[in-house]
């Protein structure tokens, strides 16, 4: 049987990024496609070729940005490649990730006062898409809450298992001397009342049952406490009862564990024909930095190309990083590269980003959405036996 | 407004002709009001004028029930 080469199976795992088209996109790796060669799925082979790599992550960035409720060393914006398996399977991780990984949400809302100008159902709304954490194994082993459709009987009980009960009790005052202040046309809400804003920080959880085994130094909170949920007068008053319990994002958004979970594949950039002097400064602005370098020209490259003879010591442009390429193909607009430079991307080297809303890590999600994978496919291996009993 | 006061006299009296003492006390429960020009708390007992007792408007609101509504965060 003939075995491709290795510079030939480079060829064919790369897509090509032209001026206004990008073409081999579809893999080619399947049985039938290429005559004489055997491309049939073989877990040695996977196993030999299947590689994981971890890049440097965002998660310092997203926690020093804004006021967070969670440990610095979570790592919730992180950034990894798996390289050597099919579009398929990495798209059906990512999907996983975004719509069937369970998370904990605020769900069922009763309101007992609010007087708010923040409507009931949209203060509700609100409230739901607070993302929360907690305590991340005793969240893990939270039962599902399902809701009885209406005038059957078919849903479960509410327990200390399956529901999580919030408070959020805030009443707006005047400060002592707010009203003369106001009198005298102070406008700062600061400094005239004491519970304007209603934050995701003043809900408080009421532990019950099994709940009070939960370790005390992790209680049930909102991952950023600075969420703004309403703005209240002197007067006014909200005090509401709330139930979070667990879903997935296919039921609705704020089930969601990840914002948002993605991937590309790794860019290419290759110089065909050696880019020098001026030529090289231009060809690098159009990149973001980083990914081209210059260097300079050596007689053994002066000896390789012609047209280098006599510009040794000049700087020449070389591929410096592709990783950070955005692929904005500025570098194919410009008459002086062309045939010189040749766009493209790895068709099996997925750069993932899994950004997490906080209840998880990024590397607990992907994982199980690995585990979720494998339980459909166990259902449907299962159900394939049954239909052939 | 003030024939309204006193037409709900009249209908509160014509209603419950034989009504005792303890039985009118308990419908005299004060439900309180919030004034449209003051903003101040203003109780009110049935049969009493509706009038602010701090600024005399006679514009009346009604606060909010401290019933439970149920709402889905969806």
């Amino acid at each position: 049987m003939p075995e491709p080469t290795a510079e030939e199976l480079a060829r064919r795992n790369r897509l090509q990024i032209l001026p206004e088209t990008v073409s081999d996109q579809t893999s080619t790796d399947f049985p039938g496609h290429w005559p004489g060669e055997n491309h049939e799925w073989n877990l040695e082979h996977f196993r030999k070729n299947f590689k994981v790599q971890f890049h440097s992550d965002g998660t310092a960035f997203l926690l020093e940005k804004q006021n967070h409720a969670i440990p610095k060393h979570r790592r919730i914006d992180q950034v990894f490649s798996l390289i050597g398996l099919d579009a398929s399977i990495a798209n059906a991780f990512r999907r996983i990730l975004i719509a069937e990984v369970p998370t904990l949400a605020i769900e069922d809302v009763f309101i007992y006062q609010n007087t708010s100008i923040i409507q009931d159902e949209v203060f509700a709304h609100r409230l739901g898409l607070i993302p929360l954490c907690a305590d991340r194994l005793s969240l893990h082993n939270m039962g599902w809450y399902i809701k009885p459709t209406e005038g059957e009987s078919n849903g479960n009980e509410l327990t200390d298992e399956n529901c999580v009960i919030l408070h959020l009790q805030v009443k707006c005052e005047w400060k002592e001397g707010g009203l003369e202040k106001a009198a005298k046309g102070e406008t700062n809400p600061n400094e005239l009342y004491v519970n304007h804003s209603v934050y995701a920080r003043d809900l408080v959880w009421q532990k019950h049952g099994r709940q009070l085994e939960w370790p005390e130094d992790d209680p049930v909170r909102a991952v950023y406490p600075d969420i703004l949920i309403a703005k209240m007068r002197p007067g006014q008053e909200v005090i509401m009862k709330l139930h979070a319990y667990k879903g997935i994002g296919q039921d609705h958004a704020k089930f969601s564990p990840v914002a948002t979970a993605s991937y590309r594949l790794l860019p290419t950039i290759d110089i065909l024909k050696p880019i020098v002097g001026a030529d090289a400064k231009k060809f690098a602005d159009c990149f973001p930095p980083g990914v081209i370098g210059l260097d300079e020209v050596t007689s053994e490259d002066a000896q390789k190309h012609d047209e280098l003879q006599g510009k040794e010591g000049e700087l020449k442009a070389v591929v410096a990083n592709p990783f950070n390429d955005t692929v904005s193909r500025e570098a194919l607009r410009h008459a002086e590269f062309k045939d010189k430079v040749k766009l493209g991307r790895v068709r099996d080297h997925f750069i993932f980003r899994v950004e997490s809303t906080g209840q998880w890590d990024s590397d607990e999600l992907f994982l199980q959405s690995v585990q979720l994978l494998k339980t459909k496919a166990q259902r449907i291996k299962r159900g394939l036996d049954l239909m052939m009993k | 407004m003030s024939n309204y006061a006193g037409a709900a006299d009249t209908t509160a009296g014509a209603a419950n002709p034989n009504m005792n003492a303890s039985e009118i006390d308990s419908h005299q429960r004060a439900v309180s009001y919030t004034c449209g020009d003051c903003d101040q708390d203003v109780q009110l007992r049935r049969g009493e004028p509706i009038r602010c007792r701090n600024c005399g408007h006679r514009v009346l609101y009604k606060k909010r029930t401290n019933r439970m509504v149920q709402f889905e965060a969806r």
